[in-house]
Order: C-alpha cells, then sequence, then structure tokens
C-alpha cells in the first residue's frame, strides 16, 4: 500500500495520529483520547462558562499543547420560554395517569433529594453565548456546534486561531454550513445515539462528501469498530466521529450499571424513542420506552412537556442506581460494545482493525 | 452609525445586546426551519423542523450579531408543538426563491 489510508487530511489539520474524534461527556475519556493520538470533543451543553472554564483548564492540564475540542449545543429554533408551573399545568391528566400508572406497575420509587431534571432554563440565545464568551476568550483549540450553525461566530474563531466543526443530519444544512466557511462537517446519520437526523450514515456521508469540495467530512452515526473507520474513510470521510464508544470506556464517568448495560446490549436492545424527551432519540430500551411504545399508551407528547413528565422517573432510577429501570442514549453500533477497555486500548484496537480491513482489501500491508 | 435607541435595540437580562430589525424583501415569503435545541435539564439536542410564514422580523443578538427571523402562521411544526409562531436562526432557514 502506498500510503497510511489512515493519514487523512483531518490528521494533517489537527496534528493528531489517528482521524478518530470521541464525542464524550467525561473529561478523562477526553484526556485519555488526546494522549493516544487520537482527538476528542468535549460536550458542555448545560455547564456555565465557569464550569466550561474550569474543565478546558483541567483537560489541558492533562493534554499539554494537544489539541481538543468542545461541544456546545447552538440553538436553531427557539419558541417563547414559559415559566415551570405553567408547563406543568398544560400536561393533559390522561399522561399523568400513564406516568403514575408505569411508576407503579414498576414499583419506582421517589426521586431522592432534588431534582435535577427539574431545574428548568432550557438553553437560549443569552445561554449560548455566554458559553461561547467563554470558548472564544480561553482559544478553546476547535468548537464544535451540535445542532445551530456556528457561521454568524466564525470570524471570531478564526481570528482566534480557532477550529469551527459543524455537525449536520441533512445535506441542505451541510452546504449551508460549508459555504459559510466551517473548518470540518460532521455528517451524522440515523444510526447515531440520542437526537439524530432521519438519514441513515451510509447515505448522509457520500452525499455531504460530494458537495463539501476540500472541506474535511467526519462520519458519525454507528461508527464503532475498525470495519466502520475503514468504510468511513472508503465512503470519503476524512475521521469518524465516535459517541457510544466511550460510554463503557475504563475512564468514562457512567455508572457501573449502565456499562453493563450497553456491554450486554445490541442494536436490538436500542428504540429511537420520543417518549423521553418528546424528541426522537435513540436509547436503551427501558420500562418507560417500552410502555409509551404500547398501543394503548396516550400519544406522547412534544418537548418540553414530555421531559418533564419522563424526570420523575428517570431521577428515581439514577438515584436508586435501579438496573431495572436504568437507559442510557445509546447508537445502534452498541453491539460492538463487548468489554470495558482503556480509551488508549479502544484506540489502538479500532486502528489495527481498520488497517487489517484495507489489508485484506487490496492485499498489500498497510501501517500507520 | 445608527442610534441604537432610535432602532429598538435592548440590552437582555443577560447583557447581551439585542437589536431588532425588519426586512421587507423577506416578508411574506414561506420558509423552511431546521431548527431544534438543547433539551432543558437533559445534556440532550433535539432537532426540530417548521414551514411556514416569514414576517420580515428579525433580532440580531450581541456581537458579532447572530440573526433569528420570526416564522409565522405554521403549517409544519413538531406534534404538541406549544405556539404559532418560532425564531429561526438565519443560517437554518431556507427561504422559497432564495439559493439554498
Amino acid at each position: 500500500m502506498g500510503r497510511n489510508p489512515l493519514h487523512t487530511k483531518l490528521c494533517d489539520m489537527l496534528g493528531i495520529d489517528f482521524p478518530i474524534i470521541a464525542f464524550t461527556h467525561c473529561k478523562d475519556v477526553v484526556a485519555a483520547v488526546v494522549n493516544a493520538g487520537g482527538f476528542a470533543v468535549l460536550g458542555e451543553a448545560m455547564h456555565t462558562g465557569d464550569e466550561i472554564g474550569a474543565d478546558i483548564k483541567w483537560i489541558r492540564s492533562r493534554v499539554g499543547d494537544k489539541p481538543f475540542g468542545i461541544d456546545l449545543v447552538l440553538p436553531a429554533s427557539a419558541p417563547d420560554a414559559d415559566s415551570l408551573e405553567t408547563l406543568l399545568s398544560r400536561i393533559p391528566e390522561e399522561h399523568k395517569r400513564f406516568a403514575a400508572y408505569i411508576k407503579e406497575k414498576y414499583n419506582v420509587p421517589d426521586p431522592k433529594g432534588a431534582q435535577a431534571l427539574h431545574q428548568w432554563g432550557g438553553l437560549n440565545q443569552d445561554i449560548a453565548r455566554k458559553q461561547l464568551e467563554v470558548i472564544l476568550d480561553e482559544r478553546v483549540p476547535v468548537f464544535v456546534s451540535g445542532l445551530g450553525s456556528p457561521a454568524f461566530m466564525l470570524k471570531a474563531a478564526h481570528e482566534r486561531g480557532m477550529k469551527v466543526f459543524g455537525l449536520i443530519g441533512k445535506a441542505r444544512q451541510a452546504k449551508r454550513e460549508i459555504e459559510a466557511g466551517v473548518d470540518v462537517i460532521i455528517a451524522q446519520g440515523y444510526d447515531a445515539a440520542g437526537h439524530t437526523g432521519p438519514i441513515g450514515t451510509f447515505s448522509i456521508v457520500p452525499e455531504v462528501v460530494a458537495l463539501a469540495g476540500d472541506t474535511p467530512v467526519v462520519a458519525a452515526g454507528g461508527v464503532t469498530t475498525g470495519r466502520h473507520l475503514a468504510a468511513s474513510i472508503c465512503l470519503g470521510a476524512a475521521g469518524v466521529w465516535t459517541g457510544t464508544l466511550w460510554l463503557a470506556s475504563r475512564e468514562s464517568d457512567n455508572d457501573m450499571i449502565i456499562k453493563e448495560k450497553l456491554v450486554a446490549a445490541t442494536a436490538d436492545d436500542t428504540v429511537y424513542s420520543k417518549s423521553v424527551s418528546g424528541f426522537a432519540m435513540r436509547v436503551l430500551k427501558c420500562p418507560w420506552t417500552e410502555e409509551w411504545a404500547k398501543p394503548e399508551a396516550p400519544r406522547v407528547l412534544n418537548s418540553p412537556y414530555q421531559m418533564l413528565l419522563s424526570s420523575d422517573y428517570i431521577q428515581a432510577a439514577n438515584d436508586h442506581r435501579r438496573a431495572d429501570l436504568m437507559f442510557e442514549a445509546a447508537g445502534q453500533g452498541v453491539s460492538f460494545i463487548d468489554s470495558m477497555k482503556p480509551a488508549k486500548q479502544i484506540v489502538n484496537d479500532m486502528v489495527e482493525e481498520a488497517l487489517s480491513v484495507f489489508e485484506e482489501i487490496t492485499g498489500e500491508p498497510a501501517d500507520a | 452609525m445608527s442610534d441604537p435607541k432610535a432602532s429598538g435595540a435592548y440590552v437582555s437580562a443577560a447583557g447581551i445586546p439585542k437589536v431588532p430589525g425588519f426586512d421587507p424583501a423577506r416578508a411574506g415569503k414561506r420558509a423552511e426551519c431546521d431548527g431544534g435545541g438543547a433539551i432543558a435539564g437533559t445534556r440532550f439536542a433535539g432537532r426540530e423542523e417548521f414551514a411556514g410564514t416569514l414576517t420580515g422580523d428579525y433580532v440580531d443578538h450581541g456581537e458579532p450579531p447572530w440573526r433569528w427571523y420570526l416564522l409565522k402562521d405554521l403549517v409544519r411544526r413538531p406534534e404538541g408543538y406549544p405556539g404559532t409562531a418560532v425564531w429561526c436562526l438565519a443560517e437554518n432557514l431556507f427561504v422559497d426563491g432564495e439559493p439554498s
């Protein structure tokens, strides 16, 4: 093989060894992946500016000058806000009764103490701007917008030497962001965990590659193995964005019960459900999602009402560490998570497997 | 430079300057919005799609300006969406008759 197939323009842009991006909410995973030669992005959507600043300092103390990223969910639409009391008063009695039925059927206890999920104050433009100020002030190497277009802040970021990535679920969004000048576009398919776009990874990635020109495209959604990495490169991607892959890693701060569930789960154990938040999202199946999928269940409410309805169950399940009730957002690639490996080993295994795949295809040795 | 007060500018409780404006060229145009946002109380984001008619009203949030347009008379919105209008990020808005 003439050149290392895993050395892509993403590697050159970021100065990384492997085109693997970890998306995680755990700082320890960020540090471990970055120090293993990959790249990592910390999700900070619900954190204050002060918390984000502290996390940035912590990561820098662990990775030195190596680059890393911070992800925020810039809003793309915003209704007028209502008070928590007003929102709660709008939940139909039928839905409250059904939630109470689930609580009784599965013996769901009351949450302990303060219910974090009941704290209202959803992200709006003001909060996002305050978060962004910290990221710009700190000159974080990479800023990732997980939803709304980051076009308005590109100039400010670039003037500070930062790179800006945009995560999209539709080709027309990718086109807009590429024309605006994002440095990398992340094309996320339906296989992904959480709230995804409607198009499958195998379709959205080459579609975006075809219109991206020189802008590197990163494949997201179900990417869990070296074979996925190799396939993504073959689709024209310059790297992969991985989330579920790290949830059960040694460094992950997820509850051990969740890690064990992830290791045991297959793609069939995930469900694309609106019952948690009112937005369709992929999660591990649990009594809450299963009950709301039954024909006798009331129609699921929209956000934020369904989230307010489910928050009691979620908080109780986590507070009491009830393995039968707990769940986590997980992509279809969860089938391939079969142990709780250190992040460095996950990176190395993924790279070795991808290189083996290229060797199989070309019949020539591949070496990173 | 125009007087911000004359243009209806104000400062939010969070100290972010906001400058409203009106774009007559967009008033009355049909548009789609690939919207969504973070879900309060969680670390998740959600995508939401809207279609409706632009009033032409917009607001620029902060500096550099972050522009949002008002979309009303919604003909497509998430099931159960509580409002009749939505503010859409300019770059996530796809307006009929304009290049996408």
